[in-house]
């Protein structure tokens, strides 16, 4: 049971494991995943542009007027 | 504030991500030279195409030693010249060409599209689409209306035939 003065979603003392700091907290699992997705990302743009779209030619052409 | 590491590099990382996306699209317009199409094509008055130098008698025309105009006027359901299948000429170009469409139309909103190609563009009454693009092989492309422009919009097509350059026949009176 957790005592009276605790704030409201604190768990008991009881039922704390292990305490970590701000830098000790290490997703690195969570990290892999999103450099993962952030790859397949530009991966995909680099395709849409320039194999899809630029590769798609003949293109509008012009000089920057 | 303290920010964990990972969140750091995550914030950077889009940043980068950013800039790496303008840098791609800059390189197409000054590397490529890919071009929107705007209103540089001008305006005409779509009730008096006949009387109109451009679309009086529209074809195609050569303007340099590989450069090439080619006037056309949508109208429901066909282009003139383009729809063969409606009897008018195919747009008939040689190949390492520059060709130049100007594209209006007489009625209401068409599209001027070359199917599995970046050649597309809206064609409003009105209004000249102006398109320069680069044909380098010999190829016969399809050419479809794509805005919606009536009972028969779906059999609105035509041909553009990109010729190998001895072939060619010298554009109008095909």
């Amino acid at each position: 049971m957790s005592q009276p003065t605790d704030p409201p979603g604190t768990p008991p003392d009881s039922a704390i494991e292990r305490e970590l700091t701000h830098d000790e907290f290490d997703p690195i699992g969570t990290a892999v995943l999103i450099t993962l997705y952030f790859l397949i990302l530009v991966g995909m743009w680099l395709f849409t542009y320039f194999v899809e779209f630029l590769g798609n030619g003949p293109t509008v052409v012009g000089v920057i007027g | 504030m303290d920010i964990h590491t990972y969140e750091k590099a995550w914030l950077g990382a889009a940043l980068v991500l950013i800039v790496f996306f303008i840098a791609t699209v800059t390189y197409g317009t000054v590397g490529a030279g890919v071009e929107m199409i705007d209103d540089s094509g001008g305006t005409v008055d779509p009730n008096n195409l006949a009387d109109h130098e451009r679309f009086g008698d529209p074809g195609v025309e050569q303007v340099g030693e590989n450069e090439y105009e080619v006037n056309v006027i949508a109208s429901a359901f066909f282009f003139r010249p383009g729809s063969d299948q409606r009897g008018f000429d195919p747009i008939r170009v040689p190949a390492n060409s520059t060709v130049t469409f100007y594209v209006t139309s007489s009625d209401v909103i068409h599209g001027f599209s070359i199917p599995g190609t970046n050649v597309n563009t809206m064609v409003i009454p009105g209004e000249v689409a102006e398109l320069t693009v680069e044909f380098d092989e010999p190829e016969t492309y399809g050419l479809l209306c794509n805005e919606y422009c009536g009972f028969d919009h779906h059999n609105m097509e035509g041909t553009v035939e990109v010729v190998p350059e001895d072939q060619y026949d010298g554009g109008d009176g095909q």
